[in-house]
């Protein structure tokens, strides 16, 4: 094969990643939520309403295999009987449980905000510049605060992203959300459920008491406990088909 | 596996396969 014919075949796969990268970005929200609708009546149908159905993975991506965690007061039978309930859903490719979602008591303390702090007051949860994708490198320190979390299962816990002051404020609060919600999806892949979860980005509105709110050690996440109150969903917050 | 990535895999093997199909018909004899 010539050269040029060669420069044009790899122009074509090129092309072919491009547009379905761009497909799966236009279309892949729809087609989730369509999927989660299906999988959510199917996983009611089985008696599961205490499981949470993740439809993205660690990294923030959508899925068409959804991570289930929580239901931990189910028995082993019906939680068997709701994952392949789901997993039988069209288009769901398979579902595997959240680590650790099983098998840990609900020890009600709340050392786990500070726990947190802690982690985080050494290390930072990094991002690619201007971008919410979680860094490869702060995985490991993901699994940490996680696990640091666990105890606090039961309790809201707030995800607050902020930013630094440099740039167009309504981009840097748009950034801080959706950084927080990565964060937030990071760690209901881990197995903290979503329903006690709440991600918010304020922007550079609440730089760090001290510190010139252009620098950029601004650039944070932070982690509260907003109630120790178990979460119990009341009729409206139980989410159902449409 | 993300959705892209899987879209990705599809897209890019029907590509490989029309292109080897286009190769065959494009280079047969007689």
């Amino acid at each position: 094969m010539n050269p040029r014919r060669a420069s044009i075949a790899a122009a074509g796969a090129a092309l072919c990643l491009a547009l379905s990268f761009a497909a799966s970005r236009l279309y892949g929200p729809v087609f989730i939520a369509g999927l989660e609708r299906k999988a959510v009546a199917a996983r009611d149908a089985a008696g599961g309403q205490d499981i949470d159905l993740a439809f993205r993975d660690r990294y923030g991506w959508y899925t068409r295999h959804p991570i289930l965690s929580g239901g931990r007061k189910l028995d082993a039978a019906t939680r068997k009987r709701v994952a392949s309930a789901v997993a039988e859903v069209p288009g769901i490719g398979g579902v595997s449980w959240a680590r650790d979602s099983e098998g840990v008591p609900a020890v009600t303390t709340l050392h786990c905000q500070d726990d947190v702090q802690t982690i985080l007051r050494t290390r930072t949860i990094r991002f690619s510049e201007a971008s919410a994708r979680i860094d490869p490198a702060s995985e490991r320190l993901l699994d940490e605060v996680a696990h640091a979390l666990r105890p606090c299962v039961g309790s809201i816990i707030a995800v607050t992203g902020h930013t630094d002051g440099v740039g167009n404020s309504e981009a840097n609060v748009a950034l801080s959300k959706a950084r927080a919600e990565a964060v937030r999806w990071a760690l209901v892949g881990r197995g903290i459920p979503a329903d006690g979860l709440r991600a918010a980005g304020v922007g550079a509105r609440d730089p760090i008491p001290g510190l010139d709110p252009r620098d950029p050690a601004n650039r944070r996440i932070e982690f509260s406990v907003i109630t120790s109150a178990p979460v119990k969903p009341t009729p409206i917050d139980t989410p159902g088909p449409g | 596996m993300p959705l892209w990535l899987e879209m990705a895999v599809s897209v890019l093997l029907t590509y490989c396969v029309g292109f080897g199909i286009g190769w065959l018909l494009w280079n047969r004899k007689g």
